[in-house]
């Protein structure tokens, strides 16, 4: 799995590609962590594009949850947007979708979080 | 007494004492002075107090230089052989002139310069055998790595062993109902798990679980969880019930921000009732006995541990006599095989609907035969967990 870094205004999107299951959750988890204190000046808010995101397991949802959690300690706006059906689906068994807000596509998704 | 000699010569020219090392500063210092001293000497008007400093330090020089060299023959084990060694004959030849008195052969004492390549030569000895020493250490660091690693794999064997000893290996008897359960742990500590609960009313409870993530963290909160969940069961007969407060425990004691999902279904074997509720966890499916299969995929709630405060609703399936109930985690749906294919529900709802009329046992035996088949050689990532409720109404009908 790789996952590319970019900024939308101020918004940082965090777009994963690839399966993200243990062996990769480690390395994704930095890679968010990142983006939320990010290089002097913290984002508006972090979205995680998942249009390449192939397979989650539940040790990639832990860091889903991880971000949610850190997103709203630190005030930044969260969600993630492009969920193929398999991730979607673990998505809907898990409960996630309760948990942060999931959005059908990236122009929807920052229409909605640089409201 | 010669043995004695012998040693201190050796302390003083051997390669690695302090003293040798000071003396043979000293060597190198003098064959510098007297490479210049030449130098110098070859000049037409030198004076006289120079050209008799000149004479004294040479007279110093051999005298050393001739010192080192019986000392070096004293402690050379063979002393035919450093004569007639290449260190030997620079040794002799730059003291040799001094001795040949009448020869006008001074210019040989350059030749001293040679001596250089001799102390570089041993220099270079003394390096190897630094770096052979280091790489003795290291090894001997690989090797104490190596056993701690080893002691580390035995004791997360021993870990799992006690983790797979806590899950239940035998059904309940005299529960009014047949079950199995299995679970095959992927080579990396997981945290799937599976609990049948003995409760009031000679219901029984299912349990299949799965913690988020490996290793020893995801061990540990498994054991967190299933204990919470068995001693909480008992008093809260309602699964949602069950389900929220565990989770409200789980909350407080999750320092490393896991979750698990659990399937929490209470069985009444006197009616055929199933009450049910689900936190985040895979529907499992009920096999009629026409071979039909009903998801319970109504029962959607967040996985445990994850916030406080999540609700969890309760839903109900009434089975039928000879009907089947399979619990599983998706250690199975995602067992891949070599072409990085997923196992999928399709196959796991073929394999229920082909072979669901037989003994619990049997159908946990031939799916775990069916997914073993499918991953081949394919490293199994996952934890696979199984569980198969099959219920006989009392009378038969």
């Amino acid at each position: 799995m790789h996952t590319v870094l970019e900024s939308v205004g101020k918004i940082t999107l965090v777009s994963p590609r690839g399966r993200l299951d243990f062996g990769s959750a480690a390395d994704f988890q930095a890679q968010i962590e990142g983006a939320m204190t990010g290089a002097g000046t913290a984002p508006v808010g972090v979205l995680i594009d998942c249009a390449g995101l192939d397979y989650v397991s539940s040790a990639g949802l832990r860091v889903f949850l991880i971000a949610a959690r850190a997103a709203k300690r630190a005030g930044i706006a969260f969600g993630v947007c492009d969920l193929k059906p398999s991730v979607r689906e673990v998505f809907e068994i898990s409960g996630f979708r309760e948990l942060m807000p999931v959005h059908a596509d990236r122009p929807q998704a920052l229409a909605q979080m640089l409201k | 007494m010669q043995r004695s000699v012998q040693a201190w010569a050796q302390s003083l020219v051997g390669d690695e004492t302090p003293y040798a090392r000071a003396f043979e500063n000293l060597i190198l210092a003098l064959i510098a002075v007297s490479v210049v001293s030449v130098a110098f000497e070859a000049t037409e008007d030198l004076p006289r107090w120079a050209a008799e400093a000149f004479r004294i330090s040479e007279i110093v020089i051999v005298a050393v230089f001739s010192f080192e060299y019986l000392m070096r023959i004293i402690a050379a084990p063979k002393k035919l052989a450093f004569i007639f060694s290449f260190a030997g004959l620079v040794d002799l030849v730059s003291i040799a002139p001094f001795y040949l008195a009448g020869f006008d052969v001074r210019y040989i004492r350059v030749l001293r310069v040679l001596r250089v390549l001799r102390v570089l030569k041993v220099q270079r000895r003394t390096l190897e055998k630094a770096v052979a020493e280091r790489t003795r250490e290291l090894a001997e660091r690989n090797l104490a790595l190596l056993q701690a690693q080893k002691q580390i794999t035995a004791e997360l064997d021993v870990a799992r062993a006690l983790q797979i000893a806590i899950l239940p290996s035998t059904f309940p008897a005299n529960a009014g109902c047949d079950g199995a359960a299995r679970m095959i742990p992927a080579t990396t500590m997981g945290g799937d798990f599976y609990d049948f609960i003995e409760l009031p009313d000679k219901r029984i409870g299912l349990v299949m679980a799965d913690v988020s993530g490996k290793g020893v963290p995801a061990a540990f909160f498994m054991a967190v969880a299933r204990t919470n969940l068995r001693e909480l069961a008992v008093h809260h007969l309602d699964p949602s019930d069950c389900l929220t407060c565990t989770n409200e425990i789980l909350c407080t004691q999750n320092p490393m921000d896991l979750f698990v999902t659990v399937f929490y279904c209470v069985f009444d074997p006197a009616s055929g009732v199933l009450r049910y509720a689900n936190g985040g966890h895979n529907p499992p499916c009920v096999r009629r006995t026409d071979g039909s299969i009903e998801m319970l995929n109504d029962a959607g709630g967040l996985v445990l541990g994850a916030i406080p405060g999540a609700k969890y609703a309760d839903q109900m399936v009434q089975l039928r006599h000879g009907d089947r109930l399979v619990l599983y985690t998706d250690g199975i749906t995602e067992a891949f095989n070599a072409a990085q294919e997923a196992y999928g529900m399709p196959r796991l709802i073929a394999e229920i609907q082909a072979h669901g009329n037989g003994a619990a046992a049997a159908l946990v035996e031939r799916i775990c035969h069916s997914v073993a088949d499918f991953a081949g050689a394919a490293a199994q990532s996952d934890d696979i967990t199984l569980a198969v409720l099959a219920w006989h109404a009392p009378g038969g009908k």
